[in-house]
């Protein structure tokens, strides 16, 4: 599903840049869930912004559903990314349009019919209870409704590659409990999952394999 | 389910208000027609000057009836060298009717109509060329005396300054082709840096290139457009009356009159304009069009290479 081999990445380009991964080695198959853990400026978010093709890695291999994205041209990437789904941890929710609409826009963005659209839409926002704030814009929303928007958005187009990063960070338990049920759900369906976490209560709660980071280092791949 | 309105986030009439381009593209469609009218006066003043009378060249034959060099009159002799030679168009020998009548009033002054006249031969000559100064020799040689007058030395120097306009009227069409570029990459530029979180969040969930430039460059396109077709529409009425006012200078008969126009009615602009002009002024706002989707496709396209 993706493999890295020997990546590193460093903030401002290569050589006068401050490293934030390290010689990352991982190799991670279909329908795998992973945890992906370490404190605060460990290369979590790093690490999952390669793998969104968000950056390119300074240095290494990065292979991401059989594409080698650093020889890859950019149209292959960019749908590559349409097969990938990201959670962010600051939601990215654009805020001069409607829930709805934010939530369409993947799709959109692929030329599906209006009509199945509004379909998928209404079906993955009754899944996390907002059915009833289509129309209401994101800055209308609490932190913990963004964040089920963006879910929302990001698992839509059902992804081969589902990342998130602190995706439970403004739910509540149950809320927080249902994601993961879902998250476990679409593995079972083929879904690859990495999530980014430092909340240990919920790693502990939900056990399953993790790469754990830490100064840019990989520590332990566990299974 | 009801319908709703397609949105991708781009959010275009945001980041390209539609009052600001238009207007500028339409100043500079403006300048640029005017800049162009410029040049196609300057094209037909060149043609009237080198077809018209800077074309024409006199022979003069004296004795025309003498037996020239070789063989026959000198007058046969000329016309058949005049007749055969490359660049002229053609050699019209004046009649005695229409050479004593270009002569009447000297004639009248010495009061002898019994005077030798010598044969005049009108050559008309092809536009740009000089066939004339190599044949002086031949003719010469056949007949001795033989005169050759050119007009075309004042139509020359008035031709090169006709192409000198020409050049100048080049020149600001460019300088108002770079500023309008410049204006589009600017209003671009500002447009993505506004939607800037937009472009980033639909590219980072697939959109392609082209995608994010043709939409801009349909919007930037269709405004252009809009501007062209204002700047042309403001030129006209200048045009007109321009064209009305140099039409005894560029006209190609020799009749420098003003005639009354009737301005309500859209033929007669037609045969005041001349129809190059009109034609420049119908092609002005499709060009803007052209340029403004162009120059909006390549700055997308370069603003989008910062993003992997």
């Amino acid at each position: 599903m993706f493999r890295l081999h020997d990546v590193s990445y460093a903030y401002g380009g290569n050589r006068a840049g401050v490293a934030a991964l390290s010689h990352i080695s991982l190799d991670v198959a279909q329908g795998e869930f992973r945890w992906l853990l370490g404190p605060s400026g460990a290369g979590k978010s790093s690490l999952l912004s390669i793998l969104s093709l968000e950056v390119q890695a300074s240095a290494g291999m990065v292979e991401i559903l059989g594409v080698p994205v650093m020889q890859a041209r950019r149209s292959n990437l960019a749908r590559l990314r349409r097969r990938i789904g990201t959670v962010w941890q600051d939601f990215r929710l654009l805020p001069d349009l409607s829930v709805f609409d934010n939530v369409a826009l993947p799709l959109r963005l692929q030329h599906r019919a209006e009509d199945e659209i509004a379909h998928e839409v209404h079906a993955i926002m009754k899944w996390v209870g907002l059915e009833n704030r289509l129309d209401a814009r994101p800055l209308q929303l609490s932190g913990g409704e963004q964040q089920r928007v963006a879910i929302a958005r990001a698992v839509i187009y059902r992804p081969a590659l589902l990342l998130a990063d602190e995706p439970t960070n403004a739910l509540d338990e149950r809320q927080a409990g249902r994601l993961m049920a879902m998250f476990h759900r679409l593995a079972e369906l083929g879904t690859t999952i990495v999530v980014a976490t430092h909340n240990d209560a919920i790693v502990e709660k939900y056990p399953a394999p993790a790469i754990e980071l830490a100064h840019g280092h990989m520590v332990r791949d566990y299974r | 389910m009801a319908r709703r309105r397609y949105h991708d986030g781009l959010a275009l009439h945001q980041a390209l208000p539609g009052q600001f381009l238009p207007f500028l593209v339409a100043a500079m469609s403006f300048l640029a027609a005017l800049a162009l009218a410029g040049g196609i006066a300057a094209h037909n003043l060149s043609q009237r000057w080198t077809h018209g009378a800077g074309a024409v060249t006199t022979v003069q034959v004296p004795g025309p009836d003498d037996p020239a060099a070789g063989s026959g009159t000198r007058i046969a002799a000329v016309q058949d060298i005049l007749t055969h030679a490359p660049g002229i168009v053609a050699a019209h020998r004046l009649s005695d009717a229409e050479l004593r009548n270009l002569l009447a009033p000297w004639i009248e002054q010495t009061g002898d109509a019994s005077l030798p006249l010598p044969a005049v031969i009108e050559v008309h000559t092809a536009a740009g060329q000089d066939p004339m100064s190599p044949l002086l020799s031949r003719l010469e040689a056949i007949a001795p005396g033989v005169m050759v007058e050119h007009d075309s030395i004042w139509s020359n120097r008035l031709a090169a300054l006709a192409g000198s306009l020409q050049a100048c009227a080049l020149l600001a069409v460019l300088i108002v082709m770079t500023v309008a570029v410049c204006v589009v990459m600017a209003a671009t530029r500002a447009g993505l840096q506004t939607r800037r979180q937009a472009i980033v969040l639909i590219h980072s969930l697939g959109a392609m290139d082209s995608y994010i430039s043709g939409r801009f460059a349909s919007r930037v396109g269709l405004l252009a457009l809009v501007g062209g077709l204002g700047g042309s529409l403001a030129a006209l009425p200048m045009l007109l009356a321009m064209s009305h006012l140099a039409a005894p200078f560029s006209a190609m008969t020799d009749a420098p009159v003003l005639a009354p126009v009737d301005w309500r009615d859209p033929r007669a602009w037609a045969d005041i304009v001349p129809h190059a002009l009109l034609w420049m002024l119908l092609a002005l706002p499709p060009a803007a069009g052209i340029t403004g989707w162009i120059t909006t496709q390549l700055t997308v396209r370069a603003w989008l290479r910062r993003l992997p």
